[in-house]
């Protein structure tokens, strides 16, 4: 077994037998319950569209899942900082690409979570299995894209920071700018609001889903529209991998 | 058998130097006492030798590996670090197995020799409680657990008696003692009774300076007592 997996399984077990996985699921859980709520009694007086009652349930599952994913990775480096307990960790034979990883592999965890718990929803909502079937396979492509992509820039947040609120207010300022545009109905229909779009991660991939939920097109129809979470991915993994070496450190700082 | 060595060994911060050409070397089985007041340099030694600090000057092997080499230093060599912190929600069976697992154990090793420390440090019978419920004297052990979880051929000991009760004390002493039969240990204190009573040699650091190395019997040889040799060397360089 490689050595990241042993500590993204430490990690993991932390999380969630440590309590703080399952208080934040159940938080979300509730969160999604009202919204279930609304939108079912929407939909029953005509409101709201079945399809989207259902998108409305990705959208809030998969920003709030990310939301979590943030909020975890914000903690991996300089919580144990904070808690004095990173220097047994920096002392092990462990690579320091193998202890970034596995921090990320492990926050991903609740990304996941999130996914499973959104399941029934969107089952009760979806009305069968077909229609819940399709928002849960694309809620898992997308959320773990943008889940992987803004845990990793709070990881690194969390890397070249001291105090865990610092990381933390600065992942929640971060995911609150790109989450911001999405809320203006227009910014699609205009030429700058659909750069804007495109090149926020979180707005291009709700834009993505509401197309395949809401306009019934196809998978392969708007794909371009995830080029964004998809580089953000692949260059904050990158990142990490190559400048794990300089970043994780005993303090965050000059060297 | 040389186990650490250490040539020209500096760390600055910015002007400051916290360690200024350290030069020693030390054998396997040595116990070498880690002497000097607050902020002479003793904690960066350890984090230089331990390959969490880079050093800014200087050279240094550690279990005959260069310090070029961290991955494979870190294999070699047990720390219980100054004021370490401790997982409050992992018990401390699990905290020596996850240990165990990150020095490249499997997971029925780690299980095995996880039980044999907590058992040599007097702490098998709490092995399924939480660490937070633990004494400090009771972390203490635990660290100490750890950092022989991978049978080092170093052993860094900083301040491991620190804020122990005499009982506590004479516990982790005797456990230094016994550690010291095959492995050498570098303990860094601020105890001199400690070293006296554990150490074969010791080394005394003053702002960033070595100020004596050797055997006890002659950095003492004069002075009449370590104490009475620490404070000469500290306070004398303060005139300087």
């Amino acid at each position: 077994m490689s050595r990241w997996t042993v500590v993204a399984e430490q990690e993991s077990r932390d999380l969630w037998v440590g309590g703080r996985g399952p208080a934040l699921v159940f938080g979300f859980s509730v969160l999604l319950s009202a919204m279930t709520y609304l939108a079912a009694t929407n939909q029953a007086m005509n409101f709201l569209e079945q399809r989207e009652a259902v998108n409305l349930i990705v959208q809030v599952g998969l920003a709030v899942g990310v939301l979590l994913t943030v909020v975890v990775s914000a903690d991996a480096i300089s919580g144990e900082r904070e808690r004095g307990t990173f220097e047994g960790l920096l002392l092990t034979p462990v690579s320091r690409r193998a202890i970034v990883v596995g921090k990320l592999a492990a926050a991903s965890t609740i990304w996941l979570a999130c996914l499973v718990v959104t399941l029934p929803y969107l089952w009760v909502l979806g009305r069968g299995v077909a229609g819940a079937v399709q928002a849960a396979l694309l809620a898992l492509t997308v959320g773990t894209l943008v889940a992987t992509g803004l845990g990793g820039i709070s990881l690194l947040i969390s890397a070249v920071t001291n105090s865990n609120k610092t990381s933390l207010a600065w992942g929640l300022l971060l995911l609150l700018v790109l989450f911001a545009p999405t809320q203006l109905p227009a910014l699609p229909k205009t030429g700058v609001g659909e750069v804007i779009t495109r090149v926020n991660p979180i707005g291009s991939s709700l834009h993505y889903v509401s197309q395949i939920l809401v306009s019934r097109r196809d998978w392969t129809h708007d794909l371009s529209y995830l080029a964004s979470p998809i580089v953000i991915a692949v260059i904050v993994t990158g990142v990490l991998i190559a400048a794990g070496p300089r970043l994780v450190r005993l303090t965050a700082g000059p060297r | 058998m040389t186990t650490i060595e250490a040539i020209g060994l500096s760390k600055r911060y910015g002007a400051r130097n916290a360690l200024d050409g350290l030069t020693f070397a030390a054998d396997q089985g040595e116990v070498i006492g880690l002497l000097g007041p607050n902020g002479a340099g003793k904690t960066t030694t350890i984090r230089l030798l331990t390959t969490i600090l880079e050093p800014t000057g200087g050279t240094f092997t550690v279990a005959g590996i260069p310090g070029d080499q961290p991955d494979r230093i870190r294999q070699r060599i047990g720390v219980l670090p100054e004021s370490a912190g401790y997982p409050a929600r992992q018990t401390g069976g699990e905290y020596l197995r996850y240990a165990a697992r990150l020095f490249g154990r499997s997971r029925h090793d780690a299980r095995g020799v996880a039980d044999r420390l907590l058992t040599d440090v007097g702490l098998s019978d709490r092995a399924g409680a939480r660490i937070s419920t633990y004494s400090r004297g009771m972390k203490q052990r635990l660290g100490i657990a750890r950092a022989l979880i991978n049978d080092p051929a170093v052993v860094f000991l900083d301040e491991p008696t620190l804020g122990l009760d005499p009982a506590g004390q004479r516990e982790i002493l005797a456990t230094i003692g016994e550690i010291g039969r095959g492995a050498t240990v570098v303990l860094s204190t601020h105890t001199l009774t400690e070293v006296e009573q554990v150490c074969t040699s010791v080394l005394i650091l003053d702002r960033g300076r070595l100020r004596a190395a050797g055997p006890i019997d002659k950095v003492v040889a004069g002075a009449g007592s370590l104490s009475a040799a620490f404070l000469n060397l500290t306070e004398e360089a303060r005139h300087v």
